[in-house]
């Protein structure tokens, strides 16, 4: 019935690690499951090619911890999505992106549902194997031949020799009134060594050590400083053969790539030789009058309100009066910082110079900013003709209107 | 909203007698003859069961309909009280109407699901959801409320009911030729029309499988199944659209259709479940509904949760995320002031909350915790509901009325009326269908 | 090693003849064949010249740059990302078939969730390397990751680009996870019949020393419950994620709700036809019609219609809201799609993807291998061609006139996408070859022989 080989050792006769019996079906696994479990036995297992439906009401296999583990981790998961994005984009480095808040939820629940399945998914596989004491390298039943079909078609019970209830004749009795196909004795494991075997130590060292090495060179990159320059590989056209500004070049005695123009020298089209167009300026004083040149026409009055519109209003207002938008929210928000726009119609600019509004229109003053930048010349003189208008609109009286106009007042 | 299960006893009519005689091994057998009042009983694979409500049904019958009438009555004696015409009041009626058919919906959904794929676990509910499945023509009927304002040109809830309005407004008359009330009125009767029949066809199939055990009952309601399911995804999405979507005709969402399914399907588990807790209450079925049944309904229930979820979410978080405003506005109308508030109960209620409430297995097998966690998601459902439809003219803050509740009772209680008068004289579970001594065997991973 | 002299492992216990030996039996000579059928040599020459064509191309772009293939602004995505779109849609249906079927107790899974699964993970290695090398310096993709680097910066968390770097390798790792633990007992099983040093070590190994033991086994099968339980919502998210690539933004015919729900359909839509499409040769070639059986082609073939079904439902949606909304921009879009610049993709993928799968509705033809395997195939193409639609017609006109432009791809574009696929059935092959194709255990488990017809417990 035994038909495993005794090892020959110093110490004699290996002893008993305990008894497999052989099953055919799952019903007689079951039937025999029960039995043992019912006699009392704790340090027993069966072995079947895969899971039997109700064995482990038959065995009494309590309902394991590992959902709770899971769910443990699936939270950690959670926490962890969480805390990575509010602290990356709303905590170290906030930056606005298209308007949405620094740590914005709908935006963040992707990735937390992610981190959440991921943490519990591999802490499932991870817990099961611990749980199962898995991997197991060595069992004495592997020394067993008919064992093998464990994994194929037969369904085997073992009853360990150390259970408190074990009696090699007892046990064998209550087994063999199970009808096993077969019965057989297993003896402990002496020949297989406990440790694992040095190469595999070594090799795991290795390992270890040698997954450690990109993490110190990494390390190493960001606590040092190099003169060389990085690797690059994929060259594309990243290194060009030129000169750029703030080089070197030792070809000129200043050493520099860069060239100073000549003095007197004037890009083409920036001579702006006239003072009174370029800078409102008539022989020194503010000038009086638009340039000579300037058309006063309609189509230039037009322009100019058009351009007043754009560029004036948002502070000055649509009448000139220093009431716009931006003033109105400024005053809102009444941080005493702001200075209100000048009333553009009141006396002292209807009587300013025109070359002093140029001047105004192009540098700036006070809280305004320079428009020079922004508005052509001609246009910023449109814009003082339209001025001019808005100003005589503005100061009107009776007396500027046509009889018939009045009547209709 | 919760629906009460109580019921006086009443007389229905004359009583069906014992049906077949004794049928092979996996057939239950009927018991020779049936006194009046009495529920019949029946042998199913080795255990005999109580499988007729009898008066029970009767009773509760009176009860549900009592009360359908009286709090619907007062409801509408309320909502003229307003003074606007009904107008209020013709929206907190939708909401309770939208949970309504989504439980009726629902039901019809599930019958034909279980038909399409055959399902064997399902034999022994599914006669209780083709029960509710077939107040389909009292939810057309109830339906008035919100139909004949649309036909006589009335912008009590509908803006684009209003030929004038839709004249004069670019985009509405742009929908004119999907938004009108003639349209409107054919696409209703079509689906009511066509989920009454669906229905009919189930039940009746169901019925007479009941009374002739003919194998070729399953097939023909397995093979119409495919078709059905086509025909009711689209009549569900546009009855969706038609009554709450075009609520605010200026929105559209092309997950409306899909969000309010999930809600439907919430809701048909929900109900299935009480329901049978409630006739098992009553003595019937108490063998043939077992834990397992509980725990699989259970277990579709939190599925859907996650689901409800996932297409709300998704609906939201696309629109928040580009940012555009004639897409936002609907929502911004749903956070702003109380209705922010509601938002998040929404989240936290409608999800996190019953997640983690019907994670357990334990609580799935348990009969006590599953009740009260349908109860709450019915509530959620009602919720939602609430929060889709009324911002529309309680744009501040919810102002939930009396008459809202009322309405929403009434109109469930109908529903619990009509299975209960469909029920009353038959077969609470489908003794001869072939699949039935599977389903009653069946153990749960 | 001292212990094999006791055991001698290399004549394994005899084999018996029933059920369970039947199917080990089965399942275990194709990876223990001296040498696989003819029919794999052929296949596997093309798939590796296909997979040479498909890392010359991939080298070409990386030193070249993204200019050898044919995107061009408006169509910044293109192949790339329908490419991306399709591998990952691929492989959505070997975790459904794993998962979500396990969830709903279809015991026909068993016959082939092994090699769905391992079709899976081939497919998401397919996919992932086109975000891989779309991005102009693949040699940085660490940008993507949050890890402190040199500039002090974080990736950008609000983006759905970021998102799909999550999703895409939380669906690989736990892909691979749920693969591993599910062939740990068919390890066990190749292990146990070894014949030589080298198989019984490999498989050994990987089988983490497995014996069957049943208090092992609840463990395991809760672990695998719960991997299913995890991974269903994980395959709706990660095509929802994909989506969320092109619903986020505000272009007509990208930003739709349905979006998400309807990715998930295609996905498992076109995940199914290349499983059918698979399942047909492998049972053929590899003697497995025992276990794949005519049966199980046809409940696969009538999820193609249901899936097929839903997605045809959210293209109605779709057009339907595009008219409803009033957005003249949306409306033209899809008119557009029909009958603009590409209403050749436009209808090829309405022939494949929604009249082609009607054909199931006959038993006949959903009964029929060749069948299957024909509308699988042209299921698949359609697959493509629907995201191609969506990508490149909607890129291709979008808001500003004047940077409408047509797209042409570059061969360098179609070398790609062909040797994607020749990376993707050397994977497959290669599984088939030394990889336990069918899950032995799960076969045997819903055999009704595994039933014990004992008394109640």
């Amino acid at each position: 019935m035994s038909d495993a080989h005794e090892p020959k050792t110093e110490t004699g006769p290996a002893p008993l690690h305990g008894i497999l019996a052989e099953y055919a079906t799952p019903g007689e696994i079951l039937a025999a499951s029960r039995k043992i479990r019912d006699a009392g036995f704790s340090r027993w297992d069966t072995y079947t090619p895969f899971p039997v439906h109700g064995i482990d009401k038959a065995m009494g296999i309590r309902m394991t911890v590992l959902p709770w583990i899971v769910l443990g981790a699936g939270l950690t998961g959670l926490a962890t999505a969480i805390l990575l994005q509010w602290w990356t984009n709303a905590w170290d480095y906030p930056w606005l992106i298209s308007g949405k808040p620094f740590w914005s939820i709908p935006a963040n629940v992707p990735i937390m549902f992610e981190l959440t399945v991921l943490f519990a998914g591999i802490t499932t596989l991870v817990a099961m194997l611990v749980l199962n004491n898995l991997p197991f390298p060595s069992h004495p039943l592997d020394h067993v031949r008919r064992f093998a079909r464990s994994t194929d078609d037969r369904f085997f019970l073992f009853v360990e020799a150390a259970d408190p209830k074990f009696d090699e004749d007892d046990t064998k009795t209550l087994l063999e009134g199970t009808h096993p196909h077969a019965i057989e004795n297993v003896l402990e494991d002496r020949k297989t060594p406990d440790a694992l075997p040095v190469g595999i130590i070594y090799g795991l060292v290795i390992m270890t050590v040698a997954s450690a090495v990109p993490f110190a060179l990494a390390a190493k990159a960001r606590f040092t400083t190099s003169r060389s320059p990085r690797i690059h590989i994929i060259q594309d056209m990243d290194s060009q053969p030129k000169y750029k500004a703030q080089r070197e070049n030792p070809v000129f005695p200043d050493g520099r790539a860069t060239r100073v123009p000549d003095p007197e020298t004037v890009a083409v089209g920036e001579l702006h030789e006239d003072d009174h167009f370029y800078r409102g300026k008539d022989n020194g004083a503010w000038a009086r009058t638009f340039p000579p040149g300037f058309r006063a026409d309609e189509l230039t009055m037009e322009r100019g309100q058009q351009r007043f519109g754009i560029y004036c209003t948002p502070c000055h207002g649509f009448g000139g009066e220093g009431n716009g938008m931006v003033s109105k929210r400024a005053e809102e928000l009444a941080q005493g910082t702001w200075t209100p726009p000048t009333n553009l119609t009141e006396a002292r600019i209807r009587n300013m110079p025109v070359g002093e509004l140029f001047n105004t229109i192009s540098n700036g003053i006070r809280n305004m900013p320079a428009y020079g930048a922004q508005i052509p010349t001609s246009d910023r003189w449109a814009i003082i003709l339209y001025l001019r208008a808005l100003e005589r609109g503005r100061a009107a009286t009776l007396a500027d209107l046509e009889p018939a106009e009045r009547t209709g007042l | 909203m919760a629906t009460a299960k109580k019921g006086p006893t009443k007389k229905t009519g004359s009583a069906k007698k014992g049906g077949s005689e004794a049928t092979p091994d996996s057939q239950p057998k009927q018991s020779a003859s049936v006194p009046d009042d009495a529920a019949a009983k029946v042998e199913i694979a080795g255990f005999s069961d109580k499988i007729r409500l009898g008066n029970e049904g009767g009773a509760l019958f009176a009860k549900a309909a009592g009360l359908a009438v009286i709090a619907l009555g007062a409801s509408a004696a309320l909502g003229a009280t307003q003074g606007d015409g009904f107008r209020r009041w013709s929206h907190g009626y939708l909401v309770g109407y939208a949970v309504a058919l989504a439980i009726t919906a629902g039901s019809l959904f599930w019958v034909i699901l279980q038909n399409l794929v055959n399902a064997r676990w399902s034999v022994a509910v599914r006669r209780m959801g083709e029960l509710f499945a077939a107040n389909m023509p009292l939810l057309g009927v109830l339906s008035l409320p919100l139909v004949l304002p649309v036909m006589m040109g009335s912008p009590l809830i509908y803006e684009w009911a209003d030929k004038a309005k839709v004249a004069s407004d670019h985009l509405l008359h742009h929908k004119s030729g999907y938004l009108n009330a003639n349209f409107f009125l054919i696409r209703m009767l079509f689906y009511f029309g066509f989920w009454t029949v669906l229905a009919r066809f189930y039940l009746g199939s169901s019925r007479r499988q009941d009374e002739t055990g003919g194998p070729e009952i399953v097939p023909s309601m397995n093979r119409i199944s495919g078709p059905a399911m086509i025909v009711f995804a689209l009549t569900l999405t546009f009855c969706a659209v038609d009554l709450i979507m075009s609520v605010d005709a200026r929105w559209f969402s092309t997950m409306f259709g899909v969000y309010f399914f999930a809600s439907c399907v919430l809701c048909v588990h929900a109900t299935l479940i009480l329901a049978l807790m409630w006739v098992q209450k009553k003595g019937r079925l108490a063998k043939s509904i077992t834990a397992e049944h509980y725990h699989d309904l259970g277990k579709m229930m939190f599925a859907f949760v996650i689901f409800w979820a996932y297409v709300g979410f998704s609906q939201f978080m696309l629109i928040w995320y580009a940012n555009i405003p004639e897409e936002t506005a609907w929502f911004k109308l749903r956070f702003a002031g109380g209705w922010g508030n509601v938002a998040w109960t929404l989240v936290f209620g409608h999800f996190v909350i019953p997640f983690f409430g019907l994670l357990s297995r334990h609580i799935k097998r348990s009969r006590t915790a599953l009740a009260f966690w349908c109860f709450y998601i019915l509530a959620m459902v009602y919720i939602d509901m609430y929060w889709l439809v009324l911002p529309s003219i309680d744009a501040d803050a919810p102002n939930v009325q009396a008459m809202d509740i009322l309405a929403a009772l009434g109109l469930l209680s109908a529903l619990v009326a009509g299975a209960a008068r469909e029920a009353g004289k038959k077969n609470l579970i489908p003794t001869k269908d072939p699949r039935l001594s599977q389903s009653l065997a069946f153990e749960n991973i | 090693m001292a212990a094999a002299t006791d055991l001698n492992p290399f004549v394994p216990a005899p084999a018996g003849d029933n059920a369970f030996a039947r199917i080990t039996d089965n399942v275990s000579r194709i990876a223990e064949a001296e040498r696989p059928p003819r029919a794999w040599y052929i296949a596997f020459a093309v798939a590796l010249t296909m997979l040479t064509c498909f890392l010359g191309a991939i080298g070409w772009l990386v030193w070249t740059g993204i200019g050898v293939w044919g995107n061009q602004i408006p169509v910044a995505w293109a192949f790339d990302i329908v490419n991306f779109v399709f591998w990952i849609g691929i492989g959505h249906a070997g975790t459904l078939i794993s998962a979500i079927l396990f969830l709903l107790r279809q015991s026909w899974r068993t016959a082939i969730n092994r090699f769905a699964e391992a079709m899976t993970i081939f497919a998401v290695i397919c996919a992932g390397i086109f975000p891989g090398i779309h991005i102009g310096r693949p040699w940085l993709p660490y940008y993507m990751m949050p890890i402190p680097n040199q500039m002090d910066m974080w990736p950008q968390f609000r983006s759905p680009l970021e998102w799909d770097i999550f999703a895409v390798s939380t669906y690989a790792t736990i892909s691979i996870v749920f693969w591993y633990m599910g062939m740990i007992p068919d390890f066990a099983t190749f292990r146990d019949r070894a014949t030589t040093f080298w198989r019984r070590l490999s498989y050994g190994i990987v089988a983490m020393g497995w014996r069957g033991s049943s208090r092992q086994w609840h463990r395991y099968e809760r672990a695998y419950l719960l991997l299913a339980a995890l991974a269903t919502p994980l395959v709706l998210s990660v095509h929802s994620v994909v989506s969320f690539d092109f619903a986020t933004a505000q272009l007509p015919g990208w930003h739709t709700t349905i979006f998400p729900p309807y990715f998930v359909a295609g996905a498992i839509f076109g995940g199914f036809a290349m499983v059918v499409l698979l399942a047909v040769p492998a049972r053929q070639f590899f003697g497995l019609k025992r276990i794949i059986q005519i049966k199980h082609l046809e409940l696969m073939n009538k999820v193609l219609i249901a899936t097929g079904l839903l997605v045809g439902y959210a293209y109605g949606m779709e057009f339907f809201v595009a008219w409803y909304s009033g957005n003249s921009y949306e409306g033209f879009t899809f008119i557009n799609r029909a009958f603009g610049q590409y209403y050749w993709a436009y209808w090829t993928m309405i022939t494949c993807n929604v009249l082609a799968p009607q054909l199931h509705w006959f038993k006949k033809i959903r009964t029929s291998p060749l069948a299957t395997l024909l509308i699988g195939m042209v299921i698949n193409v359609g697959m493509w061609f629907e995201r191609f639609v969506i990508i490149a017609t909607s890129l291709a006109r979008d808001f500003l006139p004047s940077s409408w432009n047509y797209y042409i791809p570059t061969t360098i574009d179609y070398l790609t996408l062909g040797g994607s696929f020749g990376l993707f059935f050397t994977l497959f092959l290669l599984f088939c070859r030394y990889l336990p194709m069918v899950a032995m255990a799960e076969v045997k488990s819903i055999h009704p022989s595994a039933h014990a017809h004992a008394e109640h417990h």
